[in-house]
């Protein structure tokens, strides 16, 4: 039995900031031997975000348990060598813009030539082919161009702004984690390679594929509902006491109806006959969520997560980071793990979120500075010797940290 | 070009006992064409009752919530709690390599039916629990909703307007981040299972898995921006209408996402190098983040003059990534989703036929795609408890009486 779940499986990563980082971080965190191919002249755009590239928080939490190897893929000598290092790979996943990998001569059709069982995810924003696919689209483009972003708003917005969340990257991260052990499965079994082709936007639609069905099947244009539920209320989120401090409070059946009235303390309004059943409470939401806020506002959005939960109700903080840090959940999940990085230090990233119980993981391992591994992968798997690998960083082929 | 039937996951067999927690890891397994049955009490799912309806008509048939989430699966129904019910899904288990179960922690077990036991009866089964909390902790028996693991996973307070209330995403997106990753861990099982033959246990919850399909970089920017001399933003804010802006153009709106100095630049030309827009400190990422409301009016006026397309055209050509804001309409409808083939023909008994989403990828090697509707309930009780478990029809006939099925 392996020791981790991936271990002996070897992936490379062409990746640029979030989908494909991600995708490499937790292959590595399940094992496999992750490599990221990187050069100074085209950095994965989050080291670019900051003063350090080797001191960014979205692209250490990415990058952890990689490798780097700095090659200049605009050389022959780079991609010639990166070509042998795809002969002892099982997976490599790609995110660059539509056409750099062909243009690289490294694109499927090309690499399956020398690696024949290759198992290669390529992911654009827009997925391939088709006129938008060579776009250069971040996460929170493709939620804007999918509808998700129409939906994500108040009803009264001007126009919606959704979050500081680049979504659908991280869900499109985990989606092509899933193909490509899916693939890798299925390599075992059959000895075939496959390439998938992930469009993010899809990721980002399929995240609200009911509001799909009801243009292509009611020709109903969903509108943004904002907090409101059409089937449970009080359904919000509830300013409380404090500064910008909220509380999100779910009420669906009429036994959770009465268990909220007792641990509000039963105040008269709850008696009122329009509040007696689900329907009049979705009838009469407006109402009700003023009242409801009249309560909560009196109290720290912390005990009225506590108080309700405990009648059993569904009620959850809008945490802040600080906040989940304390969180006691998840410190018995073991939500967080510390990983000491050369430059950043001593950092909180988020531990893998899943307890297998035949799995060993190994331990997570901090983000690679640019071309930390260039040296120990040429020796070790392209068995190249000193004075090559000296004689390509001459040529400006092979990129080593300077750090 | 002939149509590969085969799917990457085709040959097992998965039980579904999900609810909202599991609906999309399911159905991530049948889209690559794992027999997965969806096991419902004889009552039905109650996710079948979810509103909308197919053509607002309220059937156990025809919520589109139902239709979406369960297609490719079959379906039978089970009651759990009965003796009957009991060795019929005990059957099951012997027959499958994955049961998905979201039910609250402990239940199973307390019906003789938890893993432990399950084991024994094919210990090569891979058996994933999602719950809201997990399976143990001081939270373990507390309640979630869509709403509620929002805001737990501490991305909702970046939502919305700086100065609003913050707003809650549509769909169940905390529940399908759990989904995502339950369903790594299950085809991770999988492959694992291949040189152990071994099956085992996953436990993972949505309180945990909701920040990392949303933004797992918000606790970590925090640990970075705690420290001094780490760059600003901190990551707490509701910054999504600076960071991400959203300008009016002639047919609707776009979204720009201009972080670098060059994008800006690329921006500035974009809209015709207006003199206003030239001022150097605009080219400054966090001059910009802090001076939100005074660029939108400034914006506007440019931004007004061309569509969205042209827009997002322009900005292909120099360099910034700026991209329509589509209704669902306009996404179904525009050329670029319609090129890609993203929406398929599926056709219903009691719905009909309409175009459904496909699953976000295509694949080179095996078949990807929607193969048949979700299941109508206990639509395959004869096919999978006679023809492949071997009850006869007079015993379907007798379970159905006592409720068993």
């Amino acid at each position: 039995m392996p020791s981790t779940p991936l271990q002996g499986i070897r992936v490379i990563s062409f990746g640029t900031g979030a989908v494909i980082p991600d995708f490499g971080k937790i292959m590595g965190e399940l094992g496999a031997d992750v490599i990221k191919m990187e050069s100074r002249e085209n950095m994965d755009f989050m080291r670019t975000i900051g003063a350090d590239p080797d001191n960014i928080g979205g692209f250490n939490e990415s990058n952890r348990s990689k490798r780097s190897f700095g090659v200049n893929l605009r050389k022959d000598k780079g991609r010639e060598l990166v070509r042998r290092l795809i002969k002892m790979t099982d997976i490599i996943g790609e995110n660059f813009r539509g056409g750099v990998m062909k243009s690289h001569g490294l694109d499927y059709e090309n690499v399956r030539q020398v690696k024949p069982d290759i198992i290669y995810v390529s992911s654009q924003g827009f997925g391939s082919g088709g006129p938008f696919a060579d776009y250069q689209a971040y996460g929170p483009m493709l939620s804007a161009a999918s509808g998700l972003l129409s939906l994500w708003a108040h009803p009264t917005d001007p126009y919606p702004v959704g979050a500081n969340v680049p979504l659908p990257d991280h869900m499109a991260s985990k989606q092509a984690v899933f193909a490509a052990i899916a693939a890798l499965d299925y390599r075992r079994r059959t000895g075939k390679g496959q390439f998938i082709d992930m469009s993010q936007v899809e990721v980002a639609a399929g995240l609200i594929g009911e509001a799909c069905l009801d243009y292509t099947i009611n020709k109903r244009v969903q509108k943004p509902a904002g907090n409101r539920s059409p089937y449970s209320a009080p359904n919000s989120c509830y300013r409380c006491k404090g500064n910008d401090q909220w509380c999100a409070i779910s009420v669906s059946t009429d036994a959770e109806w009465q268990a909220f009235c007792r641990a509000i303390g039963n105040p008269p309004w709850t008696k009122e006959a329009k509040f007696g059943d689900v329907l009049g409470r979705v009838r009469n939401v407006e109402e009700l969520d003023k009242l409801v806020e009249e309560w909560t506002l009196q109290h720290e959005p912390g005990d009225v997560m506590n108080t309700l939960q405990k009648a059993g109700v569904a009620a959850g903080v809008c945490l802040r980071p600080a906040e989940t840090l304390t969180d006691p959940q998840l410190q018995w999940l073991n939500a967080f793990v510390e990983v000491d990085h050369p430059v950043a230090g001593k950092r909180i990233y988020p531990n893998v979120p899943f307890k297998m119980s035949e799995a060993k993981l190994p331990p997570s391992r901090p983000a690679p500075i640019l071309g930390q591994h260039t040296v120990e992968i040429c020796r070790e798997l392209l068995k190249m010797s000193d004075s090559e690998i000296n004689r390509l960083k001459d040529e400006g082929v092979l990129e080593v940290s300077k750090r | 070009m002939a149509e590969q039937q085969e799917g990457t996951l085709s040959g097992y067999r998965v039980l579904d006992l999900v609810d909202k927690k599991g609906a999309y890891c399911t159905k991530m397994l049948a889209d690559l064409g794992a027999d997965v049955i969806k096991v419902e009490g004889p009552e039905g799912d109650p996710t079948r009752s979810v509103p909308p309806f197919a053509g607002d008509v309220p059937h156990q048939e025809r919520s589109l919530y139902f239709l979406y989430r369960h297609a490719n699966k079959r379906g039978v129904t089970l009651n759990l709690e009965v003796p009957d019910g009991k060795s019929i899904f005990k059957k099951l288990v012997a027959s499958a390599d994955v049961l998905v179960e979201t039910y609250p922690p402990g239940y199973l077990a307390s019906l003789g039916l938890g893993y432990e036991e399950l084991k024994k009866i094919n210990p090569a089964l891979i058996m994933a629990s999602i719950t809201e909390f997990g399976q143990g902790g001081p939270y373990r028996d507390w309640k979630g909703s869509e709403i509620v693991s929002y805001a737990l996973s501490n991305t909702m307070i970046t939502s919305g307007f700086a100065d609003g209330a913050p707003i809650n995403l549509p769909g169940t997106p905390s529940y399908d981040a759990a989904s995502l990753i339950a369903a790594i861990s299950i085809v991770t099982a999988l492959y694992m299972r291949g040189s152990s033959g071994k099956g085992q246990y996953i436990d993972t919850s949505v309180h945990e898995t909701s920040r990392l399909g949303l933004y797992p970089w918000m606790v970590t920017m925090y640990s970075y921006n705690i420290n001094p001399g780490s760059p600003p933003p901190g990551p707490e804010g509701r910054l999504g209408a600076a960071i991400y802006p959203v300008y009016p153009c002639k047919d609707g709106m776009i979204r720009v996402v201009a972080l670098t100095p060059r994008q800006w630049d690329a921006l500035v030309k974009v809209l015709g190098e207006p003199e206003v827009l030239r001022l150097p400190e605009w080219r400054e990422f966090f001059y910009r983040i802090a001076n939100a409301n005074d660029l939108y009016a400034l914006m506007l006026e440019f931004t007004t003059k061309y569509t969205m397309l042209e827009l997002a055209e322009r900005g292909r050509q120099e360099g910034v990534p700026i991209a329509p804001i589509y209704d669902v309409s306009g996404f179904v409808s525009n050329p670029h989703t319609k090129a890609r083939g993203f929406f398929v023909d599926v056709e219903h008994p009691a719905v009909g036929k309409y175009k459904a989403p496909g699953p976000p990828y295509k694949w080179k090697g095996t078949y990807c795609g929607i193969k048949r509707p979700a299941p109508c309930l206990g639509q395959h009780n004869e096919e999978i408890y006679c023809e492949e478990l071997g009850l006869s029809r007079d015993d379907l006939a007798i379970l159905r009486n006592t409720g068993a099925i």
